[in-house]
């Protein structure tokens, strides 16, 4: 009866906790009804989206956050900062931001270094000139002979130039003076080159998606193009405040589209409504409660508050699981497509582990599988949250990647192979610390860690030998070489190695319980290696999978795991469990 | 004699071994920094004794002696592996059933041979084998065909040797593979096929091998082509063709050489060192480059420095440059530069270009392809590209095959013991590359996968199952 209630209790703060958010604020009639406008479609990146996304989208690229402060402190959302600024409103120019940490560069334009880094374009504009010089002279280089200051200025003058070509692409030139019109249309041919949002889509008459600049253009002389009109109008009343004229161009617009149109509207709603409930960073913080819970249960034997934490680790589970089926409905791909979404799939696979754990050792995992899931699914989805950065994270895959049939067996299994690494890893981690530090680790305790370890590492031989193999044939279905010795396919046999030689030192009767929890720790540098390390290297036909700062914190990581190991191998007389073993 | 036995059956060599080999492949990935990826292989992974350059493991930026630390080959410790595992099977994992079961047991076990052979040569399968539906059917069809075998074997070791029919099964399919690898290794062959929109092609660019060719074009009627293998032109080396009226000097063989530069836009200091050609040599800078690493994404571009020598007179006949940079198929046919040398009567144009073969379909007939079309789509409104797919002719006049085929990515053509890849395309997509190889064991991994995910499963289930039971 006390769990019942408990475990009501635990279901009902879950089901609060995730829906905050999903519902957008009031808009009374008369207030601008943004709202409607951030489901209005937009191709970017190749990929139909509502413009929700790519307003949250392009301000992370800019800014890191999915939501910017006014100069009086008010949180205005990604869809509104778009709006003003791309209407040209007067205050949109102040709005800080972009996201300048580097102080070599924060001086050399002009800038002082301040809380969170964010500046406003209007304070970037007097050394616009000065940062563009420097970009050019950067880029002119060869990788190698780029040094740091050389790739923060690049990496700063990439959001200026992509913040004024979105910019460009949503003017007006109506009032553009006649004889400019000729150069005009060059500028925007030009600019149609770079990846710019295209706001108009396909309707009667037009079967391309356009930009707005272009469609606005191209009927300067011809018969008006009445859909961009309506977006124009829409623009011009937000510029000026004007709150009716606007909802009333957005319903002109949204009825047009839906005559003329009525397939684009297909999943934008949604998609804002995926956006609005924000999944996975919810899932992240109750998977750290669930660990901090287990943690105490664990240590020592409170099976309530084990029970507890195991329910709410299912409650988490349950809309991490709807996130990621969702990402593949809206994408049209299988799960895993790039890093961002590897990790929340290993992070989901791991939880589903732990839960495995749970069910597969009943009354004796003691919470042991809490304490994977939990820690496994909050560190990956952090992981993934700081991968966001990098824009759309559905974006469509390039000509090489797009099979969804390898996508969805090579890339799921390997994912599959790393997650299990992990686990027995994270096990193995516990079985040291607990050990070293406490009382804990009694026989029956080592005994069952030890088996659940050989266990994930069986079925971690299983998928990584699998996925890697499928990845080789991938290669030989692609450009016709098994095996080319490529970074990532060497960094996945590593794992495969790693995992053989753990079960063959078992077997051979070469380690123990200790010495296999020791191993175990040490899988977690290997994976950790061929999961990002591989990607630093930029060698090699998987190098689409580069990021910078993650070789910072790869480092970090590999060097705990390391010091993880050294600590597994203090001899058993000074481990605080040795004398109950 | 035992204790050699001993030494191999025991699982501290294979874990010795398989500790050395992460230890190599780590090094050879590392290695790929500074190397392409063919001089990576035949350093680290295709040889006995691997020569690992200890500047490797650290990073670039630090000063490290130039040492090289001698390390047991992928060649050596692959072996090793096989003999180990084939002496830890041989000396643990006896048959220990007899009579009609045993017999049962090596029926199944002939069957999955057969079976296997079967699957690698391809009975059953088409001659010109073009994907027209998704890349799915194709590859599920092989892994089935693959699973077939695995359980045939399967059942063979359940027969033959119980409980640990898993485990010698997966060590079975372990094995395979390895002897697959090698024989790709030592057999497969790559090379490509550059084709222009409207053009026939019948013959390949071998990719990792060279040649300098000679063609006599003064006959209207033919030409007489004669050609030096690239191994021949080691430096100093005094060639004397046959069937050319002169001889060869090599001066300088190049691994790699600059994209060609007008000569007069090099600096005077440069000029003033660089020898007296005749051809192309005479107003482009052609020059020694460092070998083109895996990371910077170019490829090695060989020239050589030859002097030519009228056999009759011993008379010179001028030095040249010959680089790879000339041929149209190394620039994806951004310009033709052939070098003329006239000899006497003779007009001879001159390449130093991939070794080309004309193809043939097993029966001996020739034949080529026509490319009809190339179609290179972007995804709307970016760079990106979505789709490359070149629509070609076979022609095999010999064996009358005639037929219009789609080639596009993920999507190959097998057609006579080769595949065809979409791989690259000409500037302005006015052509496509393919990407032409040869490796006749290609269908092993698909078989050994299966065999030791079949394995690999039926151990692990029956491992579960049992500790499942003691759970209760």
């Amino acid at each position: 009866m006390r769990k019942t209630i408990i475990n009501t209790i635990v279901v009902l703060f879950a089901v609060w906790f995730f829906q905050s958010g999903v519902k957008p604020p009031k808009e009374a009639a008369t207030d601008f009804q943004l709202n409607a406008f951030a489901h209005l479609p937009v191709k970017f990146d190749g990929r139909k989206k509502p413009i929700d996304t790519f307003a949250r989208n392009f301000l992370t690229v800019l800014s890191d956050k999915q939501s910017v402060r006014s100069a009086d402190g008010n949180r205005i959302s990604a869809t509104q900062w778009l709006l003003d600024t791309v209407s040209g409103r007067p205050e949109a120019m102040d709005y800080a931001v972009f996201r300048i940490e580097n102080l070599d560069v924060l001086s050399s334009l002009g800038l002082e270094e301040r809380k969170r880094f964010r500046y406003s374009y209007r304070e970037l504009l007097p050394n616009l000139g000065k940062l563009d010089t420097a970009a050019r002279s950067a880029y002119g280089k060869e990788d190698r002979q780029r040094d740091l200051y050389d790739k923060q200025i690049m990496k700063v003058a990439n959001k200026i130039y992509l913040f004024q070509n979105i910019m460009a692409s949503f003017e007006d030139p109506s009032g553009i003076p006649q004889e400019q019109l000729m150069a005009t249309a060059q500028r925007y041919t030009r600019l149609e080159n770079y990846s710019i949002p295209l706001v108009i889509p396909p309707g009667s008459g037009n079967p391309r998606w356009r930009p707005l600049m272009s469609s606005l253009l191209s009927t300067h002389a011809a018969r008006p193009d009445p859909l961009a009109a309506e977006f124009a109008a829409m623009l011009a009343a937000s510029r000026t405040g004007e709150a009716t004229s606007f909802n009333d161009a957005l319903h002109k617009y949204g009825a047009q589209l839906q005559t003329e149109n009525p397939a684009v509207f297909e999943k934008l709603s949604f998609e804002v409504f995926y956006n609005r409930l924000g999944a996975f960073m919810k899932s992240a913080s109750l998977y750290l409660l669930v660990f901090v819970l287990s943690l105490f249960g664990w240590l020592f034997r409170k099976e309530g508050l084990v029970g507890a934490a195991r329910t709410l680790m299912v409650c988490a589970f349950v809309p991490h699981t709807f996130a990621i089926v969702a990402r593949s409905f809206l994408s049209g791909y299988p799960p895993v497509t790039n890093l961002y979404s590897s990790a929340i799939f290993i992070g989901w696979a791991a939880v589903a582990a732990g839960i495995i754990i749970e069910i597969g050792f009943r009354k004796r995992s003691a919470g042991m599988g809490n304490l994977v899931g939990g820690i496994a699914g909050f560190a990956t989805l952090l992981i993934a949250h700081f991968l966001a950065g990098d824009g759309d994270t559905m974006e469509q895959m390039r000509a090489v990647l797009d099979t969804r049939f390898w996508l969805a067996t090579h890339v799921i299994t390997i994912s599959l192979g790393y997650m299990a690494t992990f686990v027995s890893g994270t096990i193995g981690v516990f079985y040291i610390f607990s050990g070293l530090l406490t009382r804990r680790l009694d026989k029956e305790t080592a005994e069952n860690m030890y088996r659940m370890m050989y266990g994930t590492t069986c079925f971690a031989l299983l998928f990584s030998f699998v996925g890697t193999v499928l990845g080789g044939l991938w290669a030989d279905d692609s450009w016709g070489r098994f095996w080319g010795w490529d970074p990532k396919e060497n960094g996945a046999l590593l794992i495969v190695l790693w995992n053989a030689i753990m079960l063959h030192a078992r077997y051979g009767g070469m380690v123990k319980d200790r010495g296999f929890a020791v191993m175990a720790v040490a899988g977690n540098i290997v994976t950790a290696w061929s999961w990002f390390g591989v990607n630093q290297l930029s060698v090699g036909l998987h190098s689409y999978g580069f990021t910078q700062s993650a070789s910072f914190w790869l480092t970090v990581f590999v060097s705990t795991q390391f010091v993880v190991v050294l600590l597994g191998l203090v001899p058993a007389r000074l481990w605080r469990s040795g004398a109950t073993r | 004699m035992k204790k050699i036995i001993d030494f191999f059956r025991s699982l501290k060599l294979t874990v010795v071994l398989l500790c050395l080999s992460m230890v190599l492949v780590f090094a050879g990935t590392l290695a790929q920094v500074d190397k392409g990826i063919w001089t990576v292989m035949d350093q680290y992974f295709r040889c006995l004794i691997a020569w690992i350059d200890l500047h490797v493991f650290f990073p670039r930026s630090m000063d490290i002696p130039d040492v090289r630390i001698p390390f047991p080959g992928g060649f050596l410790i692959g072996w090793l592996l096989v003999i180990n595992l084939i002496t830890v099977h041989w000396a643990s994992f006896k048959v220990q059933v007899s009579g009609g079961r045993k017999v049962a047991g090596i029926v199944f076990l002939l069957l999955g041979v057969l079976v296997t052979a079967g699957v690698m040569f391809g009975w059953g399968t088409a001659s010109v084998a073009a994907t027209e539906s998704d890349a799915f059917w194709r590859v599920f069809l092989r892994l089935g065909r693959g699973t077939l075998a695995a359980v045939v074997f399967y059942i063979a070791c359940l027969l033959l040797y119980r409980k640990r029919a898993g485990m010698v099964l997966l060590h079975g399919g372990i094995l395979f593979l390895l002897i697959g690898e090698f024989a790709t290794a030592l057999f497969a062959v790559e090379a490509t096929m550059t084709i222009k929109e409207g053009e026939t092609v019948s013959y390949i660019d071998h990719s990792r091998q060279l040649e300098l060719s000679f063609t006599d074009t003064s006959n209207p009627d033919f030409d007489t082509v004669t050609v030096v293998p690239g191994d021949a032109l080691k430096d100093g080396a005094l060639i004397k063709p046959d069937g050319l009226p002169f001889d060869i000097k090599v001066n300088r063989y190049m691994v790699n050489s600059n994209n060609p530069q007008p000569l007069q836009g090099i600096s005077e200091s440069l000029r003033s060192r660089y020898p007296q050609y005749e051809g192309h040599g005479a107003r482009l800078y052609v020059t020694e480059q460092p070998e083109a690493s895996g990371a910077s994404g170019t490829r090695n571009a060989p020239a050589v420095d030859v002097e030519l020598f009228n056999r009759a007179t011993g008379d010179s006949l001028g030095r040249y440059i010959l680089s790879l940079w000339f041929y149209p198929n190394f620039v994806n046919r951004s310009w033709d530069m052939p070098t003329n040398i006239t000899v006497g009567d003779k007009d001879y144009t001159v390449y130093f270009r991939f070794r080309r073969e004309y193809v043939t379909s097993p029966s001996g007939n020739p034949y080529s392809i026509k490319l009809l079309d190339f179609v290179h789509e972007k995804y709307e409104g970016t760079q990106m590209p979505k789709d490359f797919a070149s629509q070609i002719l076979l022609i095999n006049e010999g064996d009358q095959v005639e037929r219009e085929l789609r080639i596009w990515m993920n999507n190959p053509l097998r057609y006579a013991r080769r595949t065809f890849y979409q791989s690259g395309y000409l500037p302005d997509d006015s052509g496509t590359v393919l990407q032409v190889v040869r490796n006749d064991s290609w269908m092993i991994p698909y078989l050994s996968c299966m065999i030791v995910f079949v394995g690999m499963a039926a151990q692990f289930v029956q491992s579960l199952s049992r500790h499942l039971r003691r759970e209760g």
